[in-house]
């Protein structure tokens, strides 16, 4: 597929040794040049990381101990070395060696991982998870599937506060740590799934293993990893006490969990049932296909087990395989852009096989242009107190709308900014007026930034509320669903650089899965081209993939490049059209579970906007009648909706119009 | 997921057999745009690797009265006096060179409207003066058209008004004036000027006077596709007589200000296969160029891995296109053309008018290129182009 001589554009940079070379140039590399190391906080890593805690190694090495899915999300981030992360976090990158001899796993009972319910599993209706421990769920989903002659075993997310209370008659729930261990007995069936693995496969089970990109492991970090281990097993006693101390149980029983249902040894068994691991998971497609590699194993090199090449890769990831973060990053560095616009525009005809290009019409309203934020890269905003500060009045509001109306349109989209003066009260009567004054409007409003700064709002008066309050509030009032705007780049170290004040990546990805499990839709958006790299643009999409597993509640994702202008304090970073039509045909490829995906015709104009539907889009977005935010910026395009269908025929597609939800609302044509 | 049909027809051009008409009108009608890219970017890579072109010109224009009356021409004012209507004086013309800023500009490309007030020796001087100034400057002047219309004027024929032009010091002839070869569209849009047998006959007259010259094709009008790439056949095969055209550039019909508003203009998935269906029907043609005013700077960069090998220039003041509704930059810099070319992923060359090569920029894309700011203010192109 690749012509000789194709260069492709480098999305990326050199690959140096991770110690002393940042790869990607943007990461915060030790400036001391330590070892950075994030191990997981739980008691049952508690042992691998032992003998750092008690100094070994010394002031050449930098451990922080925090949540799994941050562990996975520093080494994705490039801001750890090296991580002791979940088994499906290896698979899910890709591009990582694991250190020999240490995992944390379970030849038998683990008791920490269950399944529960009032019956067992294989009479189950559905499955209570928390989708967010992936290699639990992924064992859960295996399990289940398994013991019921192939079937998969429905699941729905939860939080794991919420998985408890909702366990009833026929619905089951994957318990996982203290959870799993205080709900012994009392559920009328309990599967231990390490148990349950092992007389599946007759083969241990790995749950976590030190991960870490090519070259970082050499001999002697792997010796002190070894050492770590040899001392933490050595004090579980101590270790099981000091635990019971700080958060309570019973000392004897962590003991006996530590020393009697967990395995710290990555031996041939535990590699066998690693890969068993990858290749059932895979086959069910819950991850991408993942080759196990060793640091320091010659037989598990890549000069042993070479890379899929970039053709094959293309035609996996136009087959519909799940892409790895590695699989991914050599794709945004190694492929033609032909040929990533190939494979995306046959995963967009498996997706959308009657062909048709869609796009709705409404219109951009910016109901305030007073923010608080202050993002280095925004020409629309005005600080609260500024001369050019509006807040649009109704009549100016009912005006636009009936605009809207007249033109055939269905559906406003909502955004201003974070002005302190407006309440949540205020919201919920401009809504409540709208929807009685225009019920067959619908409000696409908001964004997960005016969100938490409503919740702040909200909380600094007196009158403390959670996001989830705000979204319950908003919606009774009115709001239909809610715009994916404000992600910028979903890393922090790139929102801290552009928009200090902004929430952060975390803060927006849950204000999304809130959203989603209060019902509302919403889109995902990603403007790139300012400090970001590859590895921050991809690692955005693979968050954006991971919360759409959880709660399928993204109708379509829309990037675009930063449209720098002068005056504006943010410089423009990697931009362009190549970039653009690059990016939007690698998302196509990565976000395999959300459906659609819009052309960013308003900053890219008609021409490219029209491209991008050979490059894995199939949607045209929205008729512009104004938009102030990109066009403070000096972007200027629009077409109405003859235009927008022109260029859909002419590019070769019928057209038809939706909502929000993706619905056709007329019949292609 | 291709058609039989192109499957045939890329095998045709792996094999490097002539395609016929039928094939091109194949190229055009197969679904698969991205295919068509791509079978076209084969082609290109195998004359040009990465290698793509791009100079550092001036356009000018001296007059815009025109006798003609193109239905497409919104550039052209008619008759001396009326709004708008602009000749200049050698001074004038003079001074935008002398006063030229970037000491590397290499050409000069000069197109006119048919001012009947103007004598040929006006011309000659005009050209004269211009190398009196930059004895090293190229000058790329007159369409075939222009060139016919002195023909007919001054009652010389081809040979002698390129002669004496070339004299004055012509360099090489462009290619405007093409519009639609194929006498059933070019009667409708344009009947008072050089005949697409005319067209021709200038360029084969120059090329026997071993000139070069570049054709150009004015597409998305009233034409059928069936026109142009019987247009792209007439260009063939007088090519296969003389081997003088350099370069050939697609041009996108633009629809505002002239006589043929009512016709949507081609989008960019046409401007696209018509430069891939190009390159890969004009095999004895050097070069196709994405000329980036016509079809944006943003389809032009992506035309490079649609067949296209050159990026025209600088340019600096565009008119002609921007009369006629034309929201792109009047002129680009040269770091711009570096930084469009580069992120295509391919190595820019500055050439000269005869794609002699003056740099080649084969060293890694610099961060400060990519740093620059993309300006596309319609509007504040608009005002500079009224």
């Amino acid at each position: 597929m690749t012509a000789p001589g194709d260069g492709a554009p480098r999305d990326g940079k050199a690959i140096g040794r991770a110690l002393a070379v940042n790869r990607y140039g943007a990461g915060p590399i030790d400036p001391g040049g330590r070892l950075r190391l994030a191990g997981v906080s739980y008691l049952n890593a508690r042992p691998i990381v032992h003998g750092l805690l008690q100094g070994l190694g010394g002031a050449d090495l930098l451990l922080e101990l925090a949540r799994p899915a941050e562990v996975a999300r520093r080494l994705f981030e490039d801001e750890a070395d090296a991580a002791l992360v979940p088994a499906a976090t290896i698979a899910a990158h890709g591009g990582l060696e694991v250190a020999p001899g240490i995992a944390v796993g379970a030849d038998g009972p683990v008791r920490s991982v269950v399944i529960v319910g009032d019956r067992p599993v294989e009479e189950l209706d559905t499955l209570l998870l928390d989708a967010s421990s992936r290699t639990s769920v992924v064992l859960a989903r295996l399990v289940a599937a398994q013991r019921r002659g192939g079937r998969a075993l429905p699941v729905v997310s939860r939080t794991p506060a919420q998985i408890l209370a909702e366990v009833r008659e026929g619905t089951g729930a994957v318990l996982i740590g203290d959870e799993a261990l205080a709900a012994r007995g009392r559920f009328a069936h309990e599967l231990d799934l390490a148990e349950a693995w092992k007389s599946w496969t007759g083969l241990p089970f790995v749950f976590a293993v030190w991960g870490a990109r090519r070259g970082v492991l050499g001999a002697r970090e792997r010796a002190l990893l070894a050492a770590s281990l040899e001392a933490g097993l050595a004090a579980r006693a101590e270790i099981a006490a000091s635990w019971a101390a700080e958060h309570g149980g019973d000392r004897a029983a962590l003991e006996r969990y530590l020393r009697d249902n967990l395995r710290y040894t990555l031996d041939d068994a535990a590699l066998a049932g690693l890969r068993e691991f990858y290749a059932r998971a895979a086959e069910a497609r819950l991850l991408p296909p993942c080759t196990l590699r060793v640091a320091g194993d010659a037989g598990t090199s890549r000069a042993a087990l070479p890379a899929p090449s970039i053709d094959a890769l293309l035609d996996a990831a136009a087959g519909g395989a799940r892409l790895s973060f590695d699989d991914a990053l050599r794709l945004a560095e190694e492929a033609p852009t032909l040929d990533l616009g190939l494979a995306a525009d046959a995963r967009r005809r498996a997706l959308h096989p009657e062909g048709v290009v869609t796009y709705i019409v409404d219109r951009n309203v910016n109901y305030t242009n007073a923010c608080t934020i202050a993002c280095r890269f925004c020409a629309f905003y005005r600080p609260v107190g500024h001369e050019e500060v509006y807040v649009l009045s109704r009549d100016v509001l009912r005006q636009k709308i009936e605009e809207v109306v007249a033109a055939g349109g269905i559906q406003v989209l909502l955004q201003g900014g974070i002005h302190p003066g407006l309440r949540l009260s205020w919201y919920e009567e401009l809504f409540r007026w709208w929807k009685s004054e225009f019920p067959n409007v619908a409000l696409h409003a908001l964004s997960p930034e005016e969100i938490w700064g409503l919740a702040r709002i909200e909380t600094a008066a007196g009158e403390p509320a959670t996001i989830e309050d705000v979204l319950r509030r908003l919606m009774a009032a009115g709001m239909d669903s809610l715009p994916g705007g404000g992600a910028e780049v979903l890393t922090d170290r790139v929102r801290r650089k552009i928009a200090k004040a902004k929430c952060t990546s975390a803060e927006w990805i849950e204000c999304m899965r809130v959203a989603h499990r209060l019902g509302l839709r919403t889109t995902a958006t990603m403007m790139y081209g300012t400090t970001d790299t590859v590895v921050d643009r991809l690692a955005h999409l693979l968050k954006v993939r991971d919360l759409q597993d959880e709660t399928g509640g993204f109708t379509a994702f829309i990037c675009w490049d930063y449209q720098h202008d002068q005056g504006v304090k943010q410089a423009a970073g990697e931009t362009g059209t190549v970039l653009y039509l690059r990016m939007q045909a690698l998302s196509r490829l990565v976000l395999d579970n959300v459906r659609s995906i819009q052309s960013s015709w308003v900053t890219q104009g008609p021409g490219v906007g029209q491209l991008a539907l050979r490059y894995g889009a199939n949607d045209l977005g929205s008729t512009m009648f104004e938009e102030n935010v990109v066009s403070s910026a000096g972007t200027t395009f629009a077409m109405d909706a003859a235009q927008i269908e022109r260029h859909a025929h002419a590019a070769g597609f019928p057209v038809a119009r939706r909502n929000m939800r993706y619905e056709w609302l007329t019949e292609p044509a | 997921m291709t058609t039989a049909r192109f499957d045939e027809i890329a095998a045709k051009v792996r094999a490097g057999t002539r395609l016929t008409e039928e094939d091109g009108l194949g190229l055009y009608l197969e679904p698969d745009l991205l295919a068509v890219g791509q079978l076209a970017n084969e082609v290109r890579e195998r004359l040009h690797g990465d290698r793509t072109y791009f100079n550092v010109n001036m356009r000018y224009e001296a007059t815009n009265v025109c006798e003609a009356s193109c239905r497409f021409c919104a550039f052209a004012k008619l008759e001396r006096g009326k709004p708008g209507a602009h000749t200049s004086t050698h001074e004038e013309a003079w001074r935008e060179l002398a006063e030229f800023p970037d000491p590397r500009l290499s050409e000069l490309h000069m197109v006119n409207g048919l001012d009947p007030n103007l004598a040929f020796e006006w011309y000659e001087e005009l050209l004269r003066g211009w190398k009196r100034i930059r004895p090293a400057i190229h000058l790329k002047c007159f369409t075939a058209v222009e060139i016919h219309y002195f023909a007919q004027k001054f009652g010389m024929t081809y040979a002698e008004v390129l002669r004496r032009l070339m004299d004055a010091g012509l360099d090489t002839m462009p290619g405007g004036g093409a519009e639609i070869l194929h006498p059933e569209v070019r009667a409708r849009i344009s009947r008072d000027k050089a005949d697409g047998d005319a067209y021709l006959a200038v360029h084969r007259a120059a090329h026997g006077l071993g000139m070069k010259t570049n054709c150009t094709m004015l597409y998305g009008h009233i034409e059928t596709l069936a026109h142009r790439v019987d247009h792209l056949a007439r260009l063939r095969a007088l090519q296969d007589e003389t081997r003088g055209f350099q370069c050939f550039i697609p041009l996108a019909f633009h629809n505002m200000n002239n006589a043929m508003e009512q016709l949507p203009e081609p989008t960019a998935v046409d401007d696209l296969r018509t430069i891939s269906v190009a390159r890969l029907m004009l095999d004895n043609i050097p070069h196709v160029k994405a000329y980036w005013v016509s079809m944006t700077v943003e389809t032009a960069q992506i035309a490079l891995r649609f067949g296209a090998d050159d990026l025209d220039g600088t340019i600096v003041h565009e008119t002609i296109y921007h009369s006629a509704g034309s929201t792109v930059p009047m002129g680009l810099t040269r770091d711009d053309l570096l930084r469009l070319i580069r992120e295509a992923g391919r190595v820019p060359v500055e050439r000269d008018s005869l794609y002699g090569v003056v740099e080649e920029y084969v060293r890694a894309i610099a961060p400060e290129a990519s740093m620059k700011v993309r300006d596309r203010n319609a509007k504040k192109h608009l005002e500079l182009a009224r």
